[in-house]
């Protein structure tokens, strides 16, 4: 769905359907260099289970024009002001990656808006080499390539997938070209700046769900649990696959997330 | 971490780890029409694509699904749809993005039943075609009107083998915002990828080369992800509302393979031209051997070649690969590897001589195939073209006298033992007309 918002043309996923005031909301929240299609697995499933689901591509991602935000307290605030626009008062925010980062964030500054909050493949903090945000710079689409082989598990070399006819590494450098090519360094960079993680985390004071990959080398296992252990109530699963969780284990992460609303 | 597998091990590994059940080695071949849900969920989920998985075999299958995978990691792109032929193929291509109304370009050197789909078949249902020289590129560039939904031709001509400059025409249809589908049967993978060449859409036939067996006729799409389908008016089908599915655009849902997900949920589930789990299986075998087998093609068609070249029995000699043929500097920087091993030639004598040869070779079968592993003959002119006009042949750079050789795997030694009987019977008619 395409929105007038803040002078720019901005596009929210909400799986074809319109939203409707009385249905609980749940926001995905995608990482770095990604957009929407982050969650193509997840989105229209959980129209289908009743919720209205509001899955934005960020300013210069997928579909949204506008400025690309440069901090994840940019990302927050941008966040937040979409949801006022679009009058949704209290929602679960389901973040990847860096989305993890925005919605810690978020959990701290503007508590009132969340109502629950899943982390998928997070952490409190995202440190990027040097090395990788020097080819987003410079070399977009070999940096893209790294993000896309690193990100997946072995089964990503070999095209497995639960979705027919699908060949991940290609898709997953497919959907981050979409993007402008200077959105990629600039949120690798908003990672590397974001300091406030920890605090954040400590503030929250909701159940919470993080979905960790065994396998992630983009936001380590171990940096992962770091985070459950400063967020007062959190459960946590170990999914068997690489950092792309939500597109290598879509139905084991739904699953996960469907118990999470209901409990 | 993923590692980013080289062309051999993907076209033993895509698509497939043993099975943790059972432990299989090799593919299974899931010979079902359906599969159980596991609740209700799941089904609504599966029939609304929401999420990947299986719900009945007409629209995908696990042994299929492999196959599909495997092809769209060995030719770059973001996803497959396998079906029950290149005819097939091409036929979910055209009414997944074209309506009534609409516009194709397309080569005029390609094989007849493409030709004969687009120029009588399609016409029926309102959708046009411009045939156009596949190399003239202005002439292409002037065929695009702002109805025209789809470029189309064949990195190698069948049977003329002419080889259309693919990077100079994806240029040109990505400066006029029009997808570039390309029949990659001739080549393969193996020896050339077009969307490495900025190619939007590739279709194969996998009864050839990639079966490379004669033992299982099958067709794929492959959708290289890399084209814009955010246009809703010029691209209604794939961006605008769907009829089904909570009227979604696939565009917005399903980005890179939109393509892929309208021909699964429209064609595949309308049309229902669907690939049996028992042939995808076979063309996974020979998928395995892909690269292998295409050494030894190019290797014989090269001594072919020179055998052809030298013998007093040919009139004329035309392969991609040999300096005189037009398009041989394209050939050469983008099917670095070698032309293919289809080989077209005249047999001195004309028509009569032509079938004399057919009818006294013995190692090489005359049939209507090419790229099996055996040696194969065609006359196109009384067979695979005949019927096409005369006009549409000519402008096809078909001749009375014309044989197409499809070069076989067998020791090329006997096959030119078994040519030159063929020769010497073609010869007798030769000089019994002088």
């Amino acid at each position: 769905m395409y929105k007038d918002f803040k002078g720019n043309k901005v596009y929210f996923s909400t799986g074809g359907l319109n939203l409707v005031n009385d249905k609980e909301t749940l926001c995905f929240v995608h990482g770095a260099g990604q957009n929407h299609y982050s969650f193509t697995q997840q989105i229209r499933y959980f129209v289908s289970q009743g919720y209205n689901v509001v899955a934005p591509d960020f300013p210069g991602h997928g579909f949204s024009e506008g400025n690309q935000t440069t901090s994840i307290e940019e990302d927050m605030l941008w966040l937040a002001e979409l949801l006022a626009f679009l009058k949704i008062e209290k929602a679960t925010f389901i973040g990847h990656s860096q989305g993890c980062l925005t919605i810690l964030e978020l959990a701290e500054k503007k508590p009132e808006l969340v109502m629950g909050l899943v982390f998928v493949a997070g952490a409190m903090s995202i440190p990027v080499n040097d090395f990788l945000i020097d080819t987003s710079i410079n070399n977009p689409e070999k940096a893209y390539d790294l993000m896309v082989t690193w990100g997946q598990d072995s089964y990503g070399s070999f095209s497995i997938s639960d979705w027919p006819g699908h060949n991940h590494l290609a898709e997953g450098n497919a959907i981050m070209k979409m993007n402008d090519p200077s959105v990629l360094s600039t949120d690798l960079k908003s990672c590397n700046l974001y300091e406030n993680g920890k605090q954040a985390a400590s503030t929250i004071n909701i159940n919470c769900l993080a979905v960790l990959a065994k396998f992630d080398m983009m936001t380590p296992l171990k940096k992962g649990l770091q985070m459950v252990e400063n967020i007062k109530q959190c459960d946590y699963k170990i999914l068997e696959c690489g950092h792309f969780l939500p597109i290598e284990k879509p139905k084991e992460l739904n699953a996960l997330i469907k118990n999470y609303l209901n409990s | 971490m993923s590692e980013k597998y080289k062309f051999d091990t993907m076209s033993l590994h895509s698509g497939h780890v043993p099975d943790k059940e059972t432990g299989s080695r090799a593919v299974p071949i899931y010979q079902t029409t359906s599969y159980v849900f596991k609740d209700t969920d799941e089904a609504a989920a599966l029939y609304n694509m929401e999420v990947g998985g299986h719900l009945y075999t007409r629209i995908s299958n696990p042994t299929i699904a492999t196959l599909e995978q495997r092809l769209a990691s060995l030719d770059g792109g973001v996803s497959c749809v396998a079906c029950s032929s290149g005819m097939a193929a091409m036929h979910l291509v055209v009414t997944a993005i074209c309506s009534s109304g609409d516009h194709i370009v397309a080569s005029n050197k390609m094989y007849g039943a493409n030709i004969n789909l687009l120029q009588h078949t399609m016409t029926r249902f309102g959708i046009e075609t411009t045939f156009v020289n596949p190399n003239n590129l202005e002439e292409i560039e002037k065929a695009i009107k702002p109805n025209t939904k789809l470029v189309f031709g064949e990195v190698i001509g069948n049977p003329g083998l002419d080889v259309m400059n693919v990077p100079e025409v994806a240029k040109i249809c990505n400066k006029k915002n029009v997808p570039l589908a390309i029949d990659a049967t001739f080549n393969t993978p193996y020896l050339m990828k077009p969307i490495t060449y900025g190619a939007n859409i590739l279709i194969h036939s996998l009864t050839k080369w990639i079966g490379g067996h004669g033992i299982a006729i099958g067709g794929a799409i492959i959708n290289g992800g890399n084209f814009d389908w955010g246009n809703k008016e010029k691209f209604p089908t794939i961006s605008g509302s769907h009829f089904a599915l909570n009227g979604i655009s696939f565009w917005e849902e399903f980005g890179p393979s939109a393509l892929t997900a309208k021909i699964r949920a429209e064609g595949m589930y309308n049309f229902g031209p669907s690939l049996s789990p028992n042939n995808a299986f076979y063309i996974l075998q020979g998928i395995e051997t892909l690269s292998l087998r295409m050494k030894k093609h190019i290797e014989n068609t090269k001594m072919m070649l020179k055998f052809l070249k030298e013998n007093e029995a040919v009139s004329w000699l035309r392969h991609p690969d040999l300096e005189d043929h037009p398009d041989h500097k394209i050939a050469k920087k983008i099917l670095p590897l070698g032309s293919g091993s289809i080989i077209v030639f005249g047999i001195k004598g004309g028509r009569d001589a032509g079938k004399a040869f057919i009818e006294n070779v013995k190692l090489s079968s005359h049939l209507a195939n090419v790229g099996d592993a055996k040696t194969l003959l065609i006359h196109p002119g009384s067979t695979t073209h005949s019927h096409l006009s005369s006009e549409a042949m000519k402008m096809s750079g078909l001749t009375d006298d014309m044989i197409r050789l499809s070069v076989g795997l067998e020791d090329i030694e006997d096959i030119k033992i078994d040519f030159e009987k063929g020769f010497k019977a073609a010869a007798k008619i030769s000089s019994k007309r002088s």
